[in-house]
């Protein structure tokens, strides 16, 4: 579904990815994993188009995808989530996502009040129907990635990029964010790409994990064999371990 | 084929796939119409005191002005310093137009819309290349710049006394009738902006302009096509404020640049949309009120205004809710989104 090929990207002199290659099947959940500063948050970023790589190609269900804005990206069918929630604070949370479902794919003839009905429904999948006519900036940390969720989700994605979903969550909401997770997978039948810094999480919900560190990727594959690499135990730990 | 359907609270018109939805629940009506009717009632008090009317047909085209500027911060996400450039471009365009060329008030707008179209898309590119301060230091120097050349060219603009003696929109015959007609225009002309910036609020592209004015690398993820909105939302507001200065030339019959183009008159502009509430169109009507009221009052005063004016309008900007202005405290106690709620029956 996503194929990524050597793509390299310098800030000023700074080399912040370097030959990056992985590719994301369809209906598979890729973990992208790596220590703080190793090039995940830039190629989610790059993957979105919002930043064009300095070399290299992308593949999005064979179409190349590598100097598409964001806006084309979206409605060909790639979403994503932020480590940072970046709601639209002044918006109710049902005015959030019904810009999502208006803009996300076209929908020239949708009225107003039926994306309304539609926002409804995924903020309703999402445990925040009762919130609907909240502004987001009342909304707490778990309310707001969830609401990230209902807004991707209603773009209608093949793929979902989520970045560090679990961040600031406590045990008990991770648990109930994963399997919203796991169950938005299974209704709407969208890929996967996350980045995680929970490995408990990560580890079981990844089919698969690719690993960054300093911009280059060191390994590839599944989780079992990913948490028995010594490269990664260096990365992660430091050579004394 | 058309059908109708009345609902409870609405009426709906189905057109093929299309489907239009039009409330008519009272409480979403009463109040506008209130406000209209107490705006078309108003000059009639007035009729006997020509300088009050002037005064108030000053205070719709101010609103008018400040209407699409506000519609342009909103669309754009940046702050225009220079929204009386388009004022100018459109005044001088319809009066060169119609002194020189002879053409009626109904082809100098045309005119005036096309220059005014054809320079703003011109432009348009600065809101993707400047943001924030950048952005507010070109569209400040536009008007100035723009003022210089009306010197430098007074064979063509005449400088500081301006062109004068173009054909009125509207001539009844007496000078008090054209006074209220003149204000009944410019009410007409502000109703009609708001009606356009309310639609444009309340449809579709009013939740996209939000989420642009919100954040606009989100709104790009979201599938917002955001260079393209800001170009319209830069053309747009753009177009609606040269008419105000087409207006202006076939009304008062005179104009000149060092009235509508200084510095002076931006700031009258930027605090009826502070005053009257920048997140909302609607504010510039009681703001631009209160902006003329408050400067015909302290006109006694002499030079004295120069100073006072922009006192008490701080001293009112300190006071009135932030960002929310006049309407904002109409509107305190609904949630402070820009646009109302949106209602999710399920039937």
């Amino acid at each position: 579904m996503l194929d990524i090929q050597n793509i390299g990207i310098n800030f000023g002199g700074l080399r912040a990815l370097d030959d990056v290659s992985f590719s994301v099947g369809k209906d598979e959940v890729v973990g992208l994993i790596g220590p703080n500063g190793a090039g995940k948050t830039t190629m989610m970023n790059i993957i979105c188009g919002v930043y064009r790589p300095t070399e290299g190609k992308m593949f999005f269900e064979g179409n190349e995808i590598t100097r598409i804005p964001s806006d084309r990206i979206c409605r060909l069918g790639i979403s994503r989530t932020y480590q940072i929630p970046q709601p639209f604070y002044a918006m109710t949370a049902l005015a959030g996502v019904v810009t999502a479902v208006l803009n996300g794919k076209k929908r020239p003839h949708m009225c107003f009040s039926d994306a309304g009905l539609e926002a409804s429904y995924y903020l309703e999948f999402v445990g925040l129907f009762s919130k609907r006519d909240e502004l987001a900036s009342n909304l707490n940390l778990y309310e707001l990635r969830m609401l990230e969720l209902a807004r991707a989700l209603a773009t209608t994605p093949k793929l979902l990029l989520l970045d560090e979903v679990m961040a600031g969550l406590n045990p008990v909401e991770s648990e109930r964010a994963l399997e919203m997770i796991w169950s938005a997978q299974e209704q709407f039948g969208v890929t996967l790409l996350w980045i995680e810094h929970v490995m408990k999480i990560i580890m079981k919900a990844a089919q698969r994990i690719v690993v960054l560190q300093y911009g280059k990727k060191i390994a590839e594959g599944p989780p079992e064999q990913i948490v028995r690499d010594p490269r990664i135990i260096e990365a992660y730990l430091g050579g004394k371990h | 084929m058309v059908k109708f359907e009345l609902k409870r609270d609405r009426v709906l018109l189905r057109w093929g796939i299309e489907k239009y939805e039009w409330c008519i629940e009272p409480r979403y009506w009463r109040n506008p119409v209130i406000g209209v009717a107490i705006l078309l009632v108003l000059p009639l008090f007035f009729y006997s005191y020509p300088h009050l009317l002037t005064m108030l047909t000053t205070a719709n085209l101010l609103a008018a002005i400040a209407i699409p500027l506000s519609l342009q911060i909103l669309g754009t996400a940046r702050v225009n310093f220079g929204p009386q450039f388009y004022l100018g471009i459109g005044g001088y365009t319809a009066a060169l137009l119609n002194l020189h060329l002879g053409w009626s008030p109904l082809f100098t707008l045309a005119g005036t819309i096309i220059v005014c179209g054809s320079i703003s898309l011109l432009l348009s590119p600065i809101t993707w290349i400047a943001r924030g301060l950048y952005f507010s230091l070109i569209t400040l120097i536009l008007p100035l710049a723009f003022l210089d050349l009306t010197y430098q060219f007074g064979d063509i603009f005449r400088g500081e006394v301006g062109l004068f003696g173009m054909s009125p929109l509207l001539d009844l015959g007496r000078v008090r009738w054209n006074y209220l007609s003149y204000y009944y225009l410019s009410l007409f002309l502000m109703l009609l902006y708001m009606l356009t910036a309310d639609k444009i609020g309340r449809s579709r592209f009013g939740v996209s302009l939000a989420a642009i004015n919100e954040n606009e690398d989100v709104a790009r993820m979201m599938g917002i096509n955001v260079s393209k909105y800001k170009v319209f939302y830069y053309v747009l507001p753009s177009i609606l404020t040269g008419v105000v200065g087409w207006f202006i030339v076939h009304t008062f019959r005179s104009f000149a640049g060092v009235t509508y183009l200084p510095l002076e008159f931006m700031l009258k502009i930027l605090f009826i949309v502070i005053i009257g509430g920048r997140a909302f169109v609607y504010g510039a009507v009681p703001g631009a009120y209160a902006v003329c009221v408050l400067e015909e009052g302290l006109r006694g005063f002499g030079h004295v205004s120069h100073w006072i004016f922009p006192l008490v309008l701080i001293a009112l900007i300190y006071v009135l809710p932030r960002g929310e202005g006049l309407w904002g405290l109409y509107h305190k106690r609904h949630p402070r989104d820009y646009f109302p709620k949106l209602h999710v029956r399920r039937e």
